[in-house]
């Protein structure tokens, strides 16, 4: 009898978990119907990436927005790039979508597409978006919604560390003209110079954004407006055949010595520690490069080029958005959240071009009085690239955010030598058109 | 056998039972249940149910946006041509048929030493033991990365005999290695259940040999294996299937990648890198329960190979 009871109890108890494991994992409800901004106390949960020195400004942007909103509270989520996404996804899956995230292009469209980001245009209310251009604007749409406000956008750019360059004696060729073979020359002097202690050039690593200027370099470009991947898989291989160049040359670090730090976060990076002379990245970093080693100054310079490159290779890339949780339980006070990041002045003021040259023109105007050596520089340099600029690439296709770490994947075996440039190259076009194809 | 026996005993039904009985321990059963409760409900929504849930994804494609699709056995013929899956199978099959092995010798050596009587048995048991506590932990693993980088502890050390050595966790030759011997620290765990083990061995069959003339090396293989031989098997059981799961380390040391060039790939981590980063949680899932089975028939094996080593002194 007794064993009877416990087996009712067990099924009782089995039926309930159930139910709520059920209830749980059945996905995405039925989206936000209240969009009105509330006087009750609300907590917004907000999350962004990057170097501690973003940290610190967005957390300051944030005590300005509540002390403007005493009823809202919002809750930092703050990580390095390696882990944020994995993370968003758990969370996005769990129904514990941030209200508030900062987005990369990347994943722009696989989110979207999904939709787990709410239209912007619902919340249009307290959400003005008029600064921006209708150009601008319409980078942040996917598919007829407004999914995302950009932030701003930058060239991408190499970083000088002229500290070292000027220690050991090596002089800088006229970056506003260089050629590859300089370039490469120069790294090779100042890895010479120091004896080996400071390379040349960081390797180009995972990121999408100086594949696509090489291949743009190339007269190719990384996807087609087919939303379909178009790169050649010559191009590829001859991006990893540039850093094993470098490599031979006494130009860059051994393969080793780059996957040692490879995932590193921007602060620990071996621009900033004084390891290496050169690297390639978004311009808006600069300032958060030169926070993070204040004892170095860097200098920032357009790609290289061979006699025979087109202009026209250069884009400004949307660095960043701001999107909003298409279950959020708050979208107007999601909403006002973003507005505040894209429209007020203080904003501006506080995060400069860390996240990219402000895409409102109003920032700008806000940015280029009164600018420290750093901003103005990256301020300068995107302005003068805005003006070389050739027509935007198309955007990253859904189900291809995990493009960073396949180049990673296949850029570490061709610099191990377990592929060849050319097979790598092969692979890397055949799995990333694979994974779109999945997706759609 | 005994244990089960006096458990059965206990439960049978005793003739005669007053009410008062009856009332007394159906309160008892009562308190029990409540007291289970917790583990029960932990059992069911922590782990039983999400594996069901897991074994439902394992036939779905689930991108963790949107609800999963039922999919059939498309997750299984996409494991029959994945080569990373390959890749991650022998990374991890070396790591564990390398460092279980030799953990269990190390830990076994210092039993035995230790064994002897050391003065101050406590204190090294205590010190030994240490990183079997810290082993899976994140800081061991970023310390490990700070002791084998390219300039790191062990390279100062080297170059202070004119050996310039490589970044130990960055080229794929050594990557894998460096974690081996990560495992192998760790082998405080199995050490004290072995010296536990060394204890309850009669001294008498000692004696006895040594009257015969038996030396130490043929005492340690005629006495001290066969007779600590159901704890070696513990050990065995238990390292096998938790370095089949080794992810912590992995996961910090090569940044989550896996890298170089797939050199640490472990069969967790590319389960993670499929499941979290390239959204495919449905295939993440299939490769879970492949996993499993993995593990349960290396278990069933090494109870069958049992029968013929293991020896039960009772």
């Amino acid at each position: 009898m007794v064993h009877r009871m416990q087996r009712r109890m067990l099924r009782g108890a089995a039926l309930v978990v159930a139910a709520a494991l059920v209830l749980a994992g059945c996905g995405i409800g039925a989206g936000p119907t209240d969009v009105g901004l509330t006087d009750k106390p609300v907590t917004l949960t907000m999350s962004w990436w990057g170097a501690d020195a973003r940290t610190q400004k967005t957390l300051e942007a944030i005590k300005l927005f509540e002390a403007d909103h005493p009823n809202i509270k919002v809750e930092p989520q703050y990580a390095d790039w390696n882990g944020y996404w994995d993370r968003l996804a758990t969370t996005t899956a769990a129904g514990d979508m941030p209200d508030v995230m900062q987005f990369d292009e990347v994943y722009l469209t696989s989110y979207a597409n999904r939709g787990t980001l709410l239209d912007l245009q619902k919340v249009s209310s307290v959400l003005d978006t008029s600064a921006l251009s209708p150009d601008t604007l319409d980078s942040g749409r996917v598919g007829g919604t407004l999914d995302a406000v950009p932030i701003g956008a930058a060239p991408n750019g190499v970083i000088i560390n002229k500290t070292l360059f000027d220690q050991y004696g090596v002089a800088l060729p006229d970056t506003a003209t260089w050629t590859w073979e300089q370039f490469t020359q120069a790294a090779v002097q100042l890895q010479t110079a120091s004896g080996g202690k400071v390379n040349g050039v960081s390797l180009f690593g995972n990121d999408a954004f100086p594949l696509n200027i090489w291949a743009r370099q190339h007269g190719d470009q990384l996807y087609g407006s087919d939303g379909k991947v178009a790169i050649s898989p010559e191009t590829v291989a001859s991006y990893f055949q540039r850093e094993l160049d470098w490599i031979k040359a006494g130009a860059s670090g051994s393969a080793s010595e780059w996957a040692e730090g490879n995932g590193n976060t921007l602060d620990q990076a071996d621009i900033v520690t004084g390891r290496v002379g050169m690297m390639f990245i978004p311009a808006g970093s600069l300032t958060s490069y030169q926070s993070a080693a204040p004892k170095f100054t860097y200098v920032i310079a357009n790609w290289p080029t061979d006699p025979d490159t087109k202009p026209g290779f250069q884009y400004l890339k949307p660095s960043m958005y701001w999107a909003a949780s298409a279950r959020s339980e708050h979208p107007a006070e999601a909403g006002l959240l973003i507005n505040f990041l894209t429209n007020d002045i203080r904003v501006a003021k506080l995060f400069g071009v860390d996240r990219g040259v402000p895409a409102n023109p109003k920032f700008r105007d806000a940015l280029s009085a009164g600018l420290d050596a750093n901003t103005k520089m990256a301020f300068d340099f995107t302005a003068a690239m805005a003006t070389e600029s050739g027509p935007a690439p198309a955007p990253t296709p859904n189900g291809a955010s995990d493009v960073q770490t396949m180049i990673g994947r296949y850029n570490q075996q061709a610099l191990f030598g377990q592929l060849s440039p050319e097979d790598a190259g092969k692979a890397f076009v055949e799995e990333l058109q694979r994974s779109i194809d999945a997706a759609s | 056998m005994t244990a089960l026996g006096e458990l059965r005993a206990l439960s049978a039904p005793r003739g005669m039972q007053s009410a008062r009985e009856k009332a007394a321990r159906g309160r008892d059963n009562k308190a029990a249940a409540i007291f289970l409760a917790p583990w029960l409900i932990g059992l069911i929504g922590i782990t039983l149910g999400p594996m069901l849930m897991s074994l439902y994804l394992a036939f779905t494609n689930y991108n963790l946006l949107q609800n999963p699709q039922f999919t059939g056995l498309e997750n299984i013929q996409r494991m029959l041509g994945d080569e990373r899956l390959g890749a991650s199978l022998l990374v991890t099959a070396i790591y564990v048929l390398v460092s279980v092995p030799l953990q269990l010798a190390v830990a076994l050596a210092l039993a035995i030493l230790l064994d002897r009587g050391v003065r101050g048995l406590p204190l090294y048991r205590s010190v030994f033991y240490l990183p079997s506590l810290l082993g899976a932990s994140v800081a061991i693993a970023v310390l490990w990365r700070l002791v084998f980088g390219g300039q790191g502890l062990l390279n100062a050390l080297l170059s202070l005999f004119g050996i310039q050595g490589p970044a130990w966790i960055a080229e794929p030759q050594t990557a894998l290695g460096t974690l081996i011997v990560l495992h192998v620290w760790t082998f405080g765990s199995p050490m004290v259940i072995f010296l536990a083990g060394l204890r309850q061995i009669p001294r008498e069959l000692y004696e006895a040999a040594s009257t015969d003339g038996a030396g130490r090396w043929r005492q340690f293989r005629s006495i001290t294996l066969p007779m600590l031989s159901p704890i070696i098997f513990f050990n065995l059981v238990l390292g096998l299937i938790g370095s089949f799961q080794t992810f912590t380390q992995a996961f910090i040391i090569s940044n989550g990648t896996g890298g170089p060039a797939d050199s640490t790939l472990f069969y967790s981590l590319y389960l993670y890198q499929e499941g979290f980063s390239s959204l495919r949680m449905g295939y993440a899932s299939a490769l879970a329960w492949l996993l499993l089975i993995i593990i349960a028939a290396f278990t069933a094996v090494n109870f069958w190979a049992a029968k013929y080593w293991v020896f039960y002194n009772d």
